[in-house]
């Protein structure tokens, strides 16, 4: 059987020795020797600050590092840093590294995190970014404490950010989900998160560990599974994000990953958000935090360049997947100047929808949908980056809620098309 | 081991001790007055014999107001009447010796009560010669930032003495006036005090409160070089005159500072281990081993003649002083929730309540007690399990009178119940009809039978009382094991602190081809190889195996 | 003589009547044959177009680039189609059987070279199909991959790599049912050979600049469409 292989005897072992935990902290890896050391650090710091009479261990799954990582997790010293912490947590506190095997992925990482959480009986499960620089002690803290305060199963974080940063998220995929499944999240694409013992149970249950999700969409999965399974949820500020970011990836690459996987968990979850009527906010544990930093530097101009010519050129495939009207729309969009080029909202939401719609029926080949879809991105980020670049992130804060509404109201548009297609 | 004393003994034979230690008044009662006496423990001796133990210690026996249970001494070179006479003593003297068992008695040299003669004489007037006998302030704040032992009761070190008006010095109670042992007068007393006792015969003494003898501006009072001096000066006389007698530190500080009452074998024989004890109970209802490993590691060597004495409980508070702030709310938390039983940054408890009476858990802590390294010492009672009482003042719930029998009076006193000195405990679950030496003298599993076992099995090896210790670490956290060596001779303690069943690892390449031979039921194991030797344990479950080669 | 006349009459009639006689029975089993093999392949026809519906051939036909195709050329649906051709073939194969059953010789040939050329008619048939599918994908893919990254005249390369393979999948086909073997192959040889040359030269020469811009794109000093410069996430 598969769950044979989820855990090794090794890990078992290890597990057997751990026994039962009241915190659980998951740290999945592959290459991340430069910044993991930070990231146990801070997690054994939080075991002695936050939580100091309680069961803890820290497992950090490998996908088969060839620059040390699991060397540099077993071997971190944490008592030089804070000596205070280490002698003052009451308990043994357990730290495990293991491989996972299969396909290198998240997913699976994941997978083998939450099995050992499962065993575990785990009462609070958090999962780190290896790749994290910026990771303090209060992150692990912060995605706990609303699961035993409050009894949420679900914990998604906040980081202070300027609006017009990220733009992937902004743009696209946080209205999208928002409006979509009916929580309005801010990082639906977080790599952190905290949940319960009854959501690790939930999501084990699940069969997305052999599928596509599980190499690159695992997060956004994690999110909608706990949507679409009423599970308590609920997000909470942590710090600013710094990370090493997607080493090796181009931007074609990143998109095609972050949309097809966006699309996919929409399929997965459509029998929960197709009858969800409307949008509410989703439960913030904490202040939302100010506006992070200073707004990115961005030639947008450059953008929104090729947008007109890549239209022209993308027309027969364009006209597969999008309806006459928005066609023509974006046809007329390109003759215009595209140094100023303004892409409306209701259009963009129109895109996207069109979109979403041909992915779900299969029109041609998934991934040539969300290839197609890159040039349309580009000219809208560039046309909001122009028109938005110089105010305020107030403004700005403003404008993308605006953006999140209109696609809000045109999700009964989206569920129409849904049910008419077919797979 | 069963030597009479009076027989060359061995120099250090508290080495190997298992130490009783008991409370005359609370023991038994010959004359029906309602307090125990020395005729009475006379009477039981032979329990103690039976138990197995090798020597008493006797908490105060002394003339004494007893405003803080006779710590406040009135008169060093007497007995108080209420225990009986000299003669009493001396009788219950030799017929301990005559059965093996040494005793050992309170020296309380820090203090005396405030009805001393000396203290009398010394608050009578400025010029009295005794007047530097204790330690004389016209202010209160001298000595300022010293911290206060008897929280609970006391509100400065200084108390004032309306007679000779000025303040004088008092670390415990205010009606315990310290002795200024700067004055060689004193130190020359004491020293006369012990010799009478040990010429009558007794084999030692706890000494109380030892690091607060020396007072020094700017400083906390408390382990002061000069104090060491005063140690080494009683010790040289007492090497003068006697062999094999002992001296017992009470200093409740840490191992490291407990440490320089040793001296280099020129001081303390023996000084108790405070900070192990707490812990005991602390991995216990954790778990996990790691307070306990963390400070038996960190307890310092000490020289060949010396040695440690543990304890699981004893006539005061479990205290917790030795411990961290986190350390401290848990064991209230978990051990005493009911605020009255806390005292004095302590909790007033026996053994038994507070380990809810649960019969595993206390043959953990016994089995703990008897095989880590040092002199162990029993608190009278806790081998059958006795219960206590929160409600009596101060320490007193835990110094309720022995329970002998269902009957009248527990078979402590004739007297009318209501004459006791301290009330019974009575009760459904600890009190003297459920909980006492006939009934479980009679069942074969009963607690104190299972208690004479272990001191025989204990006893039947110098590896716990002598050896070293080296912790081993399974990686799962709620197994305790370590290895006592002393020469070719080892034997591997292994136990489990959880409520649930346990599976160990352990890696046992550097024992390959031991057999271990489990000591309580002597079967055999299997040997020991180079995989990892698997061991499944019960809740609070525990073996000693003894390795053999063959 | 009028005797010998009537006679030899007399025997042909015979003879022709005796012929008949002989040849009926194999024409009643070869209509048999023929009637029975329609039947057989209605039924069949019937049977793969439910099947076909079933497993949504359409669809498949229709992400595929196909049914744009079939609609063009004014055939029916990609499933009739296919069931269309089952039945077709299946029929002129109980067709052949039968005619072969009357023993013509001079048929017989006719059915063996039917017998032979059906099988690589449908190889050919195949490899017209998979060459147009991996046409049409090569197409797509090549247009998306080249209009991302920047790379000048993506319909016009997409097209010619569309072309390039249904030039090849044609000529295998025809080359498979052996049809003016060597003037196709020559033919191919040469059109192949020209574009490859052309593009060549034309890359050299004129496309300088634009080869230097995509090696630039796939080696990138970080230039480009001011994608790359951005955290999108």
């Amino acid at each position: 059987m598969v769950q044979d292989s989820l855990l090794s005897d090794e890990l078992l072992q290890h597990l057997m020795a751990v026994g039962q935990v009241d915190v659980l902290v998951g740290v999945p890896t592959l290459n991340n020797a430069t910044t993991v050391g930070g990231v146990v650090r801070a997690a054994h710091q939080a075991f002695g600050r936050y939580f100091p009479r309680d069961r803890t261990v820290l497992i950090n799954s490998d996908g088969g590092s060839e620059d040390g990582t699991p060397a540099v997790v077993r071997d971190c010293a944490v008592d030089d840093q804070d000596t205070f912490t280490v002698s003052h947590t009451l308990r043994t506190v357990h730290r495990i590294t293991t491989p996972y095997h299969g396909v290198a992925g998240k997913g699976n990482a994941l997978r083998q995190i939450l099995a050992a959480a499962d065993l575990t009986q785990a009462r609070a499960v958090v999962v780190l970014d290896a790749d994290v620089s910026s990771v303090t002690p209060e992150w692990v803290a912060a995605l706990i404490r609303p699961l035993r305060e409050q009894q949420f199963d679900y914990v998604t974080p906040i980081y202070p950010r300027h609006p017009l940063d990220g733009p992937l998220v902004t743009q696209m995929i946080r209205p999208l989900i928002d409006a979509v499944y009916g929580w309005r999240i801010r990082e639906p694409l977080a790599g952190e998160f905290g949940c319960s013992q009854r959501f690790v149970t939930h999501c084990l249950e699940q069969d997305v560990w052999l599928g596509p999700l599980a190499r690159y969409g695992i997060d956004l999965w994690v999110t909608g599974t706990a949507f679409a399974g009423g599970f308590r949820c609920c997000q909470t500020p942590l710090g600013p994000r710094r990370s090493a970011g997607h080493t090796g990836l181009s931007f074609q690459e990143l998109f095609q990953q972050v949309v097809g996987a966006a699309f996919e968990c929409l399929e997965e979850h459509a029998a929960f958000w197709v009858p969800r009527a409307a949008a509410e906010p989703l439960p913030m544990v904490g202040e939302l935090p100010a506006a992070g930093e200073d707004a990115p530097a961005v030639d947008a101009g450059r953008l929104t360049q090729a947008f007109c010519t890549d239209i022209e050129q993308l027309q027969p495939v364009l006209r597969s997947i999008l309806s006459a009207d928005t066609l023509d729309s974006l046809n007329a969009l390109a003759h215009q100047d595209c140094e100023r080029l303004r892409y409306p909202d209701d259009l963009w939401v129109s895109t996207v929808y069109e979109f979403l719609v041909a992915h779900h029926r299969g029109v041609m080949r998934r991934d040539h949908i969300t290839q197609a879809l890159i040039p349309l991105y580009l000219g809208r980020t560039g046309s909001f980056l122009t028109q938005w670049a110089d105010r305020s992130p107030a403004e700005v804060d403003a404008a993308l809620e605006s953006l999140g509404l209109q696609f809000e109201r045109s999700k009964p548009w989206l569920v129409e098309r849904w049910g008419e297609g077919q797979r | 081991m069963s030597e009479t004393a009076d027989s060359p003994a061995d120099p250090v034979w508290y080495k190997d001790a298992i130490i009783y230690q008991l409370h005359v008044k609370s023991f038994a009662d010959s004359n029906g007055d309602g307090v125990g006496d020395f005729r009475g423990l006379t009477g039981r001796l032979d329990y103690l014999r039976d138990l197995g133990v090798d020597c008493l210690w006797l908490l105060p026996m002394y003339p004494s107001p007893f405003r803080d249970d006779g710590y406040d001494i009135a008169d060093y070179c007497s007995i108080h009447p209420s225990y009986g006479t000299l003669e009493d003593f001396r009788e219950f003297l030799g017929e301990a010796h005559a059965r093996g068992l040494r005793v050992i008695t309170e020296l309380v040299l820090n203090h005396t009560s405030d009805q001393h003669a000396w203290f009398q004489e010394a608050r009578s007037s400025r010029d009295n010669p005794r007047r530097d006998w204790y330690v004389w302030s016209d202010t209160d704040d001298r000595y300022a930032g010293v911290r206060i032992i008897f929280l609970d009761t006391e509100r400065s070190n200084w108390a004032w003495d309306p007679e000779s008006k000025q303040y004088y010095w008092h670390r415990f109670f205010s009606h315990q006036p310290d002795l200024n042992f700067d004055n060689p007068a004193v130190r020359e007393e004491i020293w006369k005090v012990m010799k009478f006792w040990l010429d009558l015969g007794v084999d030692g003494f706890r000494v109380d409160a030892v690091p607060y003898l020396i007072e020094r501006e700017g400083t906390s009072c408390e382990n002061l070089p000069e104090t060491h001096d005063v140690l080494k000066f009683l010790r040289a006389r007492l090497n003068e005159h006697f062999t094999g007698k002992v001296l017992l530190a009470e200093a409740n500080q840490w191992p490291e500072d407990v440490r320089h009452y040793f001296g280099d074998g020129d001081e303390f024989h023996m000084a108790f281990h405070f900070p192990l004890m707490p812990r005991m109970f602390m991995a216990v209802r954790l778990e996990d081993r790691k307070p306990l490993v963390e400070i038996v590691e960190r307890t310092p060597g000490i020289p060949e003649t010396c040695q440690w004495g543990i304890f699981l409980r004893n006539h005061d508070e479990l205290t917790l002083e030795m411990v961290t702030n986190l350390e401290r709310d848990f064991m209230y938390e978990e051990y005493a929730r009911d605020p009255v039983a806390r005292i004095n940054l302590g909790i007033r408890r026996r053994l038994a309540p507070l380990l809810e009476a649960d019969r595993r858990r206390i043959e953990l802590m016994n089995g703990l007690l008897m095989t880590l390294p040092g002199s162990p010492i029993i608190y009278y009672g806790d081998e059958i399990g006795m219960g206590d009482n929160i409600y009596l003042g101060d320490r007193n719930g835990v110094r309720t009178p022995m329970q002998w029998s269902g009957g009248w009076n527990a078979g402590f006193s004739t007297a009318d119940p209501e004459r006791l000195a301290q009330p019974l405990i009575s009760n459904a679950l600890y009190g003297y009809q459920a909980v006492n030496v006939e009934s479980q003298r009679r069942s074969e599993h009963s607690l104190l039978n299972w208690m004479r076992r272990l001191i025989n099995i204990r006893k039947s090896t110098r590896v716990f009382s002598r050896g070293a210790t080296t912790f081993l670490k399974p990686a799962n956290h709620r197994v305790l094991a370590y290895l006592r060596t002393l020469g070719a001779e080892q034997v591997l303690v292994v136990c489990n602190l959880s409520s649930s069943a346990q599976a160990v690892e352990l890696d046992l390449r550097f024992l390959a081809g031991a057999i271990p031979i489990e000591m309580f039921g002597k079967s055999l194991f299997p040997r020991i190889g180079e995989l990892p030797y698997m061991l499944t344990l019960g809740p609070y479950h525990f073996y000693w195996f003894k390795l053999r080669r063959l | 003589m009028a005797q010998m006349i009537a006679n030899a009459v007399r025997e042909a009639g015979t003879n022709f009547v005796e012929s008949l006689v002989a040849f009926l029975p194999n024409a009643i089993t070869t209509l048999s044959i023929i009637v029975v093999g329609w039947l057989i392949a209605m039924l069949l026809r019937a049977v793969v177009r439910f099947a076909l519906r079933s497993l949504r051939f359409n669809a498949l036909a229709e992400r595929q680039g196909l049914a744009a195709l079939l609609k063009v050329a004014d055939l029916p649906e990609a499933d009739a189609l296919l069931a269309t051709i089952v039945f077709w073939l299946v029929w002129l194969g109980f067709f052949f059987s039968g005619i072969d059953v009357l023993g013509f010789t001079s048929l017989q040939g006719l059915v063996a070279g039917f017998a032979a050329f059906v099988p690589r008619l449908l190889v050919a048939l195949v490899i017209l199909v998979v060459g147009f599918i991996a046409a049409n994908f090569a197409w797509r893919a090549t247009l998306l991959a080249s209009v991302n990254a920047h790379i000048p005249s993506p319909r016009l390369l997409s097209g010619a790599v569309r072309w390039l393979i249904l030039i090849l999948a044609g000529a295998m086909a025809l080359e498979q049912i052996a049809v003016a073997r060597t003037i196709v192959l020559t033919a191919f040889a040469i059109a192949f050979g020209a574009l490859m040359l052309g593009i060549a030269i034309a890359f050299g020469i004129g496309g300088g600049g634009i080869a230097r811009r995509i090696l630039e794109h796939q080696f990138p000093e970080r230039e480009g469409s001011g994608a790359d410069e951005i955290s999108h996430l």
